[in-house]
């Protein structure tokens, strides 16, 4: 093996480490600032007790969970429960692979680092196939649990998932038919020099894909798998210790994705808002204050990660207001709505991009 | 009106509109009180445990062993002990017992009180009542004088 | 090769939205509910058995302990059926003031349903918004008598106290924030279509139905049944107050959710007649003997219109100074055999909204 191959594979390893624990740093962070955000929003003030002002709380729930015994049912299958867990966070985390993180590829070592693991040009593809994958992990927990609570979750989320995976990636179809190519990196590009964030033609799309996104997260008001009030807590009713761990980092990380896949497809990923208006260009702050190439890097990082933050805590506002949808009506919106609005949304998009080429050219 | 309802469906609008409420909540003065460390301030009627009082003049005891507190309350936690008084005339308190396991704090013995406007038993503002023994929580003549010692955590 | 199979499926005693120990055994078709057996009696403490050994005076803490999210109404049905018995008059101010803690309390009571019910069907900010607004009363109560759940606020043949100074402007000041804030939970839920699939059509049972199974309370009104005790049969000083009884002919969950909802307004306004109108002075007590001892062998029933219903207490007499029988006729009881006629043929998500309509204690069912 000759030494060049041997650096990349190192680069592409200090690439997947460095996503990964992001990821899983983020995660506790986002399940703090919901506790937060949603006591905020009712009246309360979340958790406090650990750390300054609850700070370390979720790590101190992780710690708990990490010391907690892991109690597989005696009539489970036992095999099956113990990997179900698994299958449904190595798809979330590995969907991280060809989210951009920033703009500006780093030079370090002689070597230029981008702020992607990769861009494969079947990017949003590469995400939406992955992403559908998780759902046997649910299914076969709840299968695997061999209990009636966990079974209901389990038949509630297949039905679920699959129902919305159609409008997830039709409304995506529209963004792709603005941008011209599926590749994260490159619809962000095709911002850049339309100067147009593509939400704004695609308001439809954004809200069907918001809505679809809510649903394949199994949040509220579509958390009919884990309906708390309903079926005690869905899939995982059974589960302990830190394969229920496992389910709950794996749910945020697929929070995050939706959210990642937003951002870059419809709001303009590490851009500023206005890339081409010069006199915004001091938003982008961290160009003054680093040198090189850090600064654009970081700036970029900056506005992929307030835009991300932006979605999560439309997840939480979501989650604190609206009651939850039952299940017959969860599907008959998924079908009867979501799907042919996406499909109109398309349609629209083409006679419109048909219409912009006759009159632009 | 049926247009404006159509486009009100369309944008969500309602659901927004409840968004809002949940949003501009977010701005109200928080409720929350953290217990061991606030505590909310009682009115002067609140009915904790009751215990007895001395006359704050003589300093004397007030209860008269007239036992109208113990015929009256609903679960017979109250036990008086008494015995005739020296002088012949009245009783004298001996011993006062209240079974703070079996108390409902429901007030009733504070009513028939004969000791008015200054009833000797009263509802005082004592509500951190745990034990960690069965007999902890049987109180005392000089518990209900003093009260009972209690381990308060504040952190 | 494949054939589908029923699944018989336990919920609760121990279940987040069974509002207590209420135990349900579905059977279910898939998601669907074939049928529905309620098990009760988890919450059973002997109190109707309790009572016969007791002087009619302790039996009002008791009667805290059935209903204990309308407390001050179990002591009015109670105290009104031992008033009747032994033929006491209330003096009126008193009467004002039992009627202010009453409408407050089923004010009290209707915020803890919408919360639970509108938790369970998965609004979660409103829970903690209405139980914000709960404690606001809890603490009306408390300057008043003293106690936040189990009041014993009035006595036999009156009320123990007046009310504390200030105690009105405090409650008038309430009043007014509640009005906002009762507009915000409507702004929340009742156009909101996510609460309107849920509720609309959800938990059917018509006027027939709901008499024949001796149903009363929102849940009858809500079928279009203009019954209330208040306006049909008005005791203490009802008949001097002006106020409406919300009826809504929906017959469903979404139709008993606008009752409930019109019925605090009414609350309200009752309660700033009462303030009004109430004599500033007044004996508090009526007169009565020390020992009470009604006629031999004399029965009573008396109701009142309770948060869930109507809450009747039955009385027989042997002469002595204690109950020779006594028996709560308490709405959650009744209710609660609604649960399986509304349920059957749905899914299991409406089994809680169901649960939540109804509006079922079951302190108060089991006693």
């Amino acid at each position: 093996m000759d030494t060049q191959m041997l650096i990349t594979v190192l680069i592409s390893l200090g690439q997947v480490s460095i996503v990964l624990s992001l990821v899983a740093l983020s995660v506790p962070l986002m399940i703090l600032m919901e506790r937060k955000v949603i006591g905020f929003m009712q009246s309360r003030i979340g958790p406090k007790r650990v750390g300054p002002s609850g700070m370390l709380q979720t790590i101190a729930d992780g710690l708990k969970l990490l010391l907690k015994e892991d109690i597989v049912p005696d009539r489970a299958d036992k095999w099956v429960f113990r990997v179900a867990p698994l299958i449904v966070l190595v798809p979330a985390l590995a969907a991280f692979a060809v989210v951009p993180f920033s703009g500006t590829a780093l030079s370090l070592f002689g070597q230029r680092i981008t702020p992607w693991v990769t861009d494969i040009n079947i990017g949003v593809l590469f995400i939406v196939s992955i992403s559908s994958v998780g759902v046997f992990g649910i299914i076969l927990g709840g299968w695997a649990s061999n209990s009636k609570y966990p079974l209901l979750g389990a038949l509630r989320s297949a039905a679920q998932m699959i129902s919305y995976e159609v409008p997830l990636g039709l409304a995506l179809v529209g963004g792709l038919m603005w941008a011209g190519t599926a590749s994260m990196v490159g619809i962000v590009e095709a911002q850049r020099e339309a100067h147009l964030w593509f939400f704004i033609p695609q308001i439809i799309g954004v809200v069907i894909y918001f809505i679809a996104g809510v649903a394949e997260t199994n949040r509220a008001p579509f958390d009919l798998a884990e309906a708390e009030t309903e079926l005690v807590s869905g899939f995982h009713t059974e589960y302990s210790g830190m394969r229920f761990g496992i389910y709950f980092i794996a749910e945020y990380a697929n929070m995050l994705i939706v959210s990642a896949v937003a951002t870059t497809m419809f709001f303009g990923g590490w851009l500023r808002p206005f890339p081409n208006v010069s006199w915004l260009a001091f938003l982008d702050i961290f160009n003054y204050i680093l040198p090189g190439e850090w600064g654009p890097f970081m700036s970029g990082l900056m506005w992929v990660i307030i835009k991300v933050s932006g979605f999560i805590f439309l997840y939480y506002w979501i989650r604190a207001t609206f009651p939850r949808y039952r299940y017959d009506q969860l599907m008959s919106i998924g079908w009867k709505c979501l799907l042919p609005l996406a499909l109109a949304n398309i349609m629209a998009t083409g006679a419109l991009l048909l219409w912009l080429g006759q009159t632009g050219a | 009106m049926k247009i404006t309802q159509f486009i009100q469906k369309l944008t969500l609008w309602e659901l927004l509109v409840g968004m809002m409420v949940v949003i501009r909540n977010q701005f109200r003065a928080k409720v929350t009180v953290q217990y061991p460390k606030e505590r909310v301030p009682l009115r002067p009627r609140f009915r904790g445990v009751p215990r007895l009082r001395y006359d704050p003049k003589t300093l004397e005891e007030l209860c008269i062993s007239c036992l109208l507190c113990e015929q009256i309350c609903p679960d017979d936690c109250i036990a008086i002990e008494w015995e005739k008084a020296p002088s012949g005339k009245g009783r004298v308190l001996k011993e006062f017992i209240i079974d703070y396991q079996r108390c409902c704090l429901c007030g009733l013995c504070v009513d028939p009180c004969p000791t008015k406007p200054l009833t000797a038993i009263y509802m005082s503002h004592d509500y951190e009542l745990a034990g960690s023994d069965r007999l902890d929580l049987v109180t005392g003549r000089t518990d209900l004088h003093e009260g009972r010692t209690v381990t308060i955590y504040d952190k | 090769m494949f054939r589908t199979q029923e699944m018989e499926i336990n919920m609760g005693p121990q279940h987040p939205s069974t509002h207590g120990v209420l135990r349900l055994k579905l059977r279910l078709d898939g998601e669907r509910v074939i049928d529905v057996w309620p098990v009760i009696g988890y919450l059973h403490r002997g109190i109707e058995k309790l009572a016969e050994s007791k002087e009619f005076v302790k039996i009002t803490p008791f009667t805290d302990r059935m209903d204990y999210v309308c407390a001050m109404s179990g002591n009015l049905a109670y105290l009104g059926a031992v008033e009747k018995l032994c033929g006491i008059k209330v003096p009126e101010k008193a009467n004002y003031i039992r009627v202010i803690m009453v409408e407050l309390n089923r004010i009290a009571s209707h915020l803890l349903w919408l919360g639970t019910h509108a938790l369970d069907i998965g609004a979660m900010s409103i829970f903690l918004y209405t139980f914000r607004e709960r404690e606001m009363i809890l603490d009306l109560f408390e300057a008043y008598c003293g106690a936040r759940l189990t009041y014993n606020a009035f006595r036999i043949s009156g009320v123990p106290a007046d009310l504390p100074p200030g105690w009105k402007e405090e409650c008038l000041g309430f009043l007014k924030l509640f009005r906002q804030r009762h507009h915000e939970y409507e702004q929340i839920l009742s156009a909101n279509r996510i609460w309107l699939k849920r509720t609309k059509g959800v938990g059917y049972m018509d006027a027939e139905q709901c008499l024949a199974l001796s149903v009363t309370g929102p849940v009858l009104r809500a079928a279009g049944v203009a019954r209330d005790l208040r306006k049909d049969e008005p005791y203490a000083i009802y008949d001097q107050l002006e106020f409406d009884v919300p009826v809504d002919d929906g017959c469903d969950t979404y139709a008993r959710y606008l009752v409930r909802m019109a019925e605090m307004l009414q609350a309200v306004r009752m309660v700033e007649q009462c303030l009004e109108k109430m004599p500033s002075e007044g004996p508090l007590m009526g007169m009565r003997g020390r020992k009470m001892r009604p006629r031999k062998d004399e029965e009573v029933y008396f109701a009142i219109e309770g948060p869930r219903g109507e809450q009747g207490v039955y009385l027989i007499s042997d002469g002595t100074d204690r109950p020779y029988r006594c028996k709560f006729r308490n709405s959650s009881f009744a209710n609660l055999q609604a649960l399986a006629p509304m349920v059957q043929g749905g899914l299991v998500a409406d089994v809680v909204a169901v649960i939540g309509t109804l509006d079922i204690v079951l302190g108060d069912s089991d006693r």
